[in-house]
C-alpha cells in the first residue's frame, strides 16, 4: 500500500457485533486487506484499502461494540481512534432488523461529532420480521445520510462509498442529539470548562464522559485540572439526587429513550402470524431435552471432520515433505536437515491440516449464529471453572490444540475473564497429549486408567479454574450476550476470514516451531542432550521415579508433546514400552506430560494475549504443579 | 409478635430459596454471619413456631407462612435500600441501615415510599409491592425494571444493552441446571448469566 496518493480518505466502519459489518469490509476491500493487532492490545485489527472513482480509500474495520463506555478493551479502541485518529469519515452500520439498540450506539457516535454515513444494513432480515423504514424520516432525525443496504448482496454498497466520498469532501460534520434539558444544562456548563483545557478528544463528548463518571477520563482531565472533575461530580450528585439512580444510567437511559422515539417514528412493524425461522430452530436446539444431544452431536461432527481431513492432508504433506529433511546429511547439515526442515514439517505436515479445517467449521458455526446457543447450553457446566459459557467454544477447541483455544478466548470481553478462560484453556489436555497418554498408559497400563488421567484432569480443571476466579482481582463478570437470528453461512466471508485466522497462526506458531526445532537439534549434534537429562535427575529420578533420560524427553516435548513418545522410541530404540517403564512410571510420565508446561506455541501466544507476566506465571506454576502432582502420583502408586 | 431475629433468619431464608441456594444450616448461618450451633438452634425454634420444615443435616424448607413473613420483609428491605439510593447516602451504607428500617415500617408507610421511589401510579391498598428478580419470573412472563443491582461493569453493561430502568422485557426461557435466562429487549434477544439476572429487579407483570 502506498501512502503517496494525496487523495486518500480513511473511513472506519463502525457498529454492534452481527449486523454485518465484517461482510461489508470484506466486500469492500476484496484482497487488499490485512489483518493484525491494535498495538499492544489483543484486539483484531483489520484494515484494508480499495479504489474507488479516482479515490484510495483506506478501510478500517472496528470492533463490533454495543456503547462506548470503556466497558471493555475493545470499546476503549474504538472510541480512542474515533476520537482522538479522525477518520475522515465513520461509516455506522446498523441492523434495520433491531433499530432501536443500534440507533444508541448511532447516538453515541454522533456525540463525538465525526463526520458520518449510516449503512441501513440487512434490509431483507428486517422486511422478513415486518419491520418497514422510512428511510428519509431515519434521515432527518439523525441528521446524516442514511444509506439502506443488504450487504449480503452488495445491494446499495456503491451509493454507501459515494455518499462517503461525499461527505468527506463536503466536510460536513455530525451534529450530536440533544437531551433533556437539566441534562443539557449541566453538559453546557462542563462543556466551558472542559474548552478552556488541552484535550484531543471533542469537549462536549468529555463533558458527558465526566457526568457519567468515566474513569478514564476523569483521570485524563484530572490530570489537567482537577476542579474540572470535582465540578463534574457536583453535578452529577444533582442529577443523581434526582433520579435516584446513577449518572451513568441515567444518561445511558436518556439515549435509549432518543432511539425509541427515533426508531417508534420511523419505522412500521406488521408483526409476523407465525413463529419465525429463529425462533422455530431456537426451540429445538436450545431445548432442555433435545438441545444437548443436537449440541454433542454437532460437536463430534466437528471433532470428527476435523480429525479425518487433517489426518488426510497431514499424511499427504508428509509425505511430499519428507524426502527434503534427509537430503541434509548429519553434522551441520542435520540443523538444517532435521532442524530448519523438521520444524518447517511439524508445522506444515502436523499443526496446519488441523487448524484449517477446524478454523473453517469453526467460522461456518459462528457465522450461522449457532455458536451463542452452544454458549446458553453449556453456561451452568462452565461456571463450575470459573468462567462462562462463551469460554466453551476454546475450552472445546483446547482438546485440540491449545493454540487456537488461547486465540479464542478472546470472545470474553474483559481482562479478568480473558485470564481465567486461557489459563483453563491451557490445562486442557491437546491432541498430541491424547497421543502420549493413549500410546503409553491406555496401551500398556489399560484404558480405564487413560480414562482415570481424563477425569482427574477436569476435576483438576474445575478446582484451579475456582481458585483462578477467587484469586484475580476486578469484578467478575457473568454470561451477557446477545443472541443473533440463525443466518445461511456467507460463504465469501467465511473463507475470508478462515484465511485471515490461519495467516495469524502460521505467523505466531511457525517461528518458534522451527526456531525451537533447530534449537534441540543443535543440541543433539552437540552430544549436550545427556548432561541435561543427567542434571535435571534429582527431579526425574529422585522425586519422580522416572529414568534419567526422560529429563531430555521433557526437553523436547517443550516443542510439541507428542515428541515425548517419538524420542522415547528412537532412544530406547523399541517401540514396545512395556518393556522400558514400568506401569506406575507410565502414569507418572503422562501426568507429568499432561500438565508440565504448555507448548512452545502456546506460550507464544500466551505471551501475546496475556503479555509476558501472565504468561510466565501460568508457565512457571504448570511445571511446578505438574512436578508436584506427578511426584504425589509416584508416592501414591508405589503405595498400591 | 415477632422479634427482630426471627425476621432477620425469614428473610435470609427466604433470600437463598429465591436465588436457588440450598437452604442448609450452614449456608443461612455463613449469610448471616453466625455460628451454625447457633443457627441449628434458631432454626429448631422456629420449626416450632410453624415457620418451616426442618430437617437435620439436610436444613429446611419454608413453610407458606414462612414463605409470606421472608418476602414481606425482604421487600420492605429492598423498598428501603432504594429509598436510601435518593437521599444520596453512600451505597456502603445503605445495606447496613436497610437491614435496620425493615423491622419497623409498617405496610402503609411501605406503600407510600415505595410509590415515591418508583414514581408509578398509586397501588390498590394491600396490593404487594411485587419487585422481584428477574429469576423469579417464570418461562413467557413479562416484566417491568425497577433497578440493577450489582458491580457497576455489569450494569453498565446491561444498560448499555437496553436494560435500563422502567423497560419491558420477557424471558423466553431458562436453561437447565440453573443455566443463563433468554430474555427479548428492545426486539433483540439476549442470554443473561442466573448470577447477573438475579441482580435485575423487575416489577412482575
Amino acid at each position: 500500500m502506498s501512502t503517496t496518493e494525496k487523495k486518500s480518505i480513511r473511513i472506519a466502519l463502525a457498529g454492534n457485533a452481527n449486523v454485518g459489518k465484517s461482510v461489508i469490509f470484506n466486500y469492500i476491500t476484496g484482497l487488499h486487506q490485512h489483518i493484525g493487532n491494535w498495538p499492544g492490545k489483543t484486539v483484531e485489527k483489520a484494515e484494508g484499502t480499495l479504489y474507488f472513482k479516482g479515490h484510495t480509500i483506506d478501510v478500517l474495520d472496528l470492533p463490533g461494540i454495543y456503547s462506548l463506555s470503556a466497558f471493555s478493551i475493545e470499546e476503549r479502541i474504538s472510541r480512542e481512534y474515533i476520537a482522538v485518529e479522525k477518520p475522515d469519515v465513520v461509516i455506522n452500520i446498523v441492523d434495520a432488523s433491531a433499530l432501536e439498540r443500534n440507533l444508541f450506539f448511532t447516538l453515541q457516535l454522533l456525540e463525538l461529532g465525526t463526520p458520518m454515513v449510516v449503512a441501513l444494513n440487512q434490509m431483507d432480515v428486517a422486511e422478513g420480521k415486518g419491520v418497514t423504514i422510512n428511510v428519509s424520516e431515519l434521515q432527518k432525525f439523525l441528521g446524516v445520510p442514511v444509506i439502506p443496504t443488504i450487504a449480503t448482496k452488495g445491494v446499495g454498497i456503491g451509493k454507501l462509498l459515494e455518499k462517503a466520498v461525499k461527505v468527506v469532501r463536503g466536510k460536513t460534520k455530525a451534529k450530536p442529539a440533544r437531551y433533556g434539558r437539566e441534562m443539557e444544562e449541566k453538559i453546557r456548563k462542563i462543556t466551558k470548562l472542559v474548552e478552556k483545557i488541552p484535550i484531543r478528544y471533542p469537549p462536549r463528548w468529555v463533558a458527558i464522559k465526566l457526568l457519567e463518571g468515566d474513569e478514564e477520563i476523569n483521570k485524563i482531565v484530572g490530570g489537567i485540572d482537577q476542579k474540572i472533575v470535582s465540578n463534574a461530580e457536583k453535578h452529577a450528585k444533582d442529577l443523581e439526587r434526582i433520579h435516584g439512580e446513577p449518572c451513568s444510567t441515567i444518561m445511558t437511559s436518556e439515549r435509549y429513550n432518543i432511539a425509541n422515539k427515533i426508531a417508534r417514528r420511523s419505522q412500521r412493524i406488521i408483526p409476523s402470524r407465525g413463529p419465525t425461522l429463529t425462533e422455530k430452530l431456537d426451540a429445538v436446539v436450545t431445548h432442555p431435552v433435545m438441545g444437548y444431544p443436537i449440541l454433542i452431536g454437532i460437536m463430534l461432527l466437528v471433532l470428527f471432520t476435523v480429525f479425518t481431513v487433517g489426518g488426510y492432508l497431514s499424511g499427504f504433506f508428509e509425505d511430499m515433505m519428507e524426502p527434503i529433511r534427509g537430503a541434509f546429511g548429519s553434522g551441520a547439515g542435520e540443523l538444517i536437515g532435521e532442524g530448519l526442515i523438521g520444524g518447517l514439517i511439524a508445522g506444515v505436515a502436523i499443526v496446519l491440516p488441523f487448524i484449517l479445517p477446524f478454523y473453517l467449521i469453526l467460522t461456518v458455526l459462528e457465522d450461522s449464529g449457532y455458536l451463542p446457543r452452544a454458549a446458553f447450553m453449556t453456561d451452568s457446566f462452565m461456571h463450575k471453572m470459573g468462567i462462562h459459557g462463551k469460554a466453551f467454544i476454546p475450552f472445546l477447541l483446547g482438546y485440540g490444540c491449545n493454540v487456537p483455544a488461547c486465540l479464542g478466548c478472546r470472545v470474553m470481553e474483559t481482562e479478568r475473564e480473558r485470564t481465567i478462560a486461557t489459563f483453563v484453556v491451557t490445562l486442557v489436555p491437546c491432541a498430541a497429549v491424547t497421543v502420549v497418554v493413549l500410546g503409553l498408559v491406555g496401551a500398556y497400563v489399560g484404558i480405564h486408567w487413560a480414562l482415570a488421567l481424563y477425569a482427574l484432569n477436569l476435576v483438576i480443571i474445575f478446582i484451579l479454574g475456582k481458585i483462578a476466579f477467587k484469586v484475580l482481582p476486578g469484578e467478575p463478570m457473568g454470561l451477557i450476550m446477545e443472541m443473533p437470528p440463525y443466518r445461511k453461512p456467507h460463504a465469501r466471508s467465511v473463507l475470508k476470514e478462515t484465511w485471515m485466522r490461519v495467516k495469524e497462526f502460521v505467523y505466531i506458531a511457525f517461528p518458534l516451531i522451527i526456531i525451537g526445532s533447530v534449537v534441540l537439534t543443535g543440541l543433539k549434534v552437540g552430544s549436550l542432550l545427556e548432561p541435561i537429562g543427567d542434571a535435571m535427575s534429582p527431579l526425574t529420578v529422585g522425586w519422580l521415579g522416572l529414568p534419567a533420560i526422560t529429563g531430555v524427553l521433557l526437553i523436547f516435548g517443550v516443542l510439541r508433546k507428542e515428541l515425548t513418545l517419538v524420542m522415547l522410541a528412537a532412544l530406547m530404540g523399541t517401540t514396545n514400552f512395556g518393556t522400558v517403564l514400568t506401569p506406575t512410571q507410565m502414569i507418572v510420565f503422562a501426568i507429568v506430560v499432561m500438565y508440565y508446561i504448555p507448548c512452545i506455541a502456546t506460550i507464544a501466544v500466551l505471551v501475546k494475549e496475556l503479555r509476558w507476566k501472565k504468561a510466565i506465571y501460568i508457565t512457571v506454576f504448570e511445571i511446578a504443579f505438574a512436578l508436584l502432582l506427578g511426584g504425589i502420583a509416584f508416592r501414591l502408586l508405589t503405595l498400591v | 409478635m415477632i422479634t427482630e431475629s426471627v425476621e432477620e433468619y425469614l428473610e435470609t431464608i427466604y433470600r437463598l430459596y429465591e436465588r436457588g441456594v440450598a437452604t442448609t444450616t450452614t449456608n443461612i448461618a455463613k449469610e448471616l454471619k453466625v455460628a451454625p450451633a447457633s443457627a441449628t438452634q434458631m432454626l429448631k425454634k422456629l420449626a416450632k413456631q410453624g415457620y418451616l420444615k426442618y430437617t437435620p443435616y439436610r436444613g429446611v424448607t419454608l413453610t407458606a407462612k414462612g414463605k409470606r413473613t421472608g418476602k414481606e420483609i425482604l421487600r420492605k428491605h429492598r423498598v428501603m435500600e432504594k429509598f436510601l439510593g435518593t437521599l444520596g447516602i453512600p451505597k456502603s451504607k445503605i445495606h447496613k441501615e436497610a437491614c435496620e428500617l425493615e423491622h419497623h415500617i409498617p405496610h402503609d408507610l411501605e406503600r407510600a415510599i415505595y410509590q415515591k421511589v418508583e414514581g408509578e401510579k398509586p397501588l390498590p391498598p394491600g396490593a404487594p409491592s411485587d419487585v422481584v428478580p428477574l429469576t423469579s419470573l417464570l418461562d413467557g412472563q413479562k416484566g417491568v425494571i425497577s433497578f440493577i443491582g450489582g458491580g457497576r461493569g455489569a450494569s453498565q453493561r446491561l444498560a448499555d444493552l437496553g436494560l435500563t430502568p422502567r423497560t419491558e422485557i420477557t424471558v423466553i426461557k431458562s436453561a437447565l441446571f440453573r443455566g443463563p435466562l433468554l430474555i427479548s429487549v428492545r426486539g433483540t434477544t439476549l442470554a443473561i448469566g442466573r448470577g447477573v439476572a438475579s441482580r435485575i429487579f423487575v416489577r412482575a407483570k
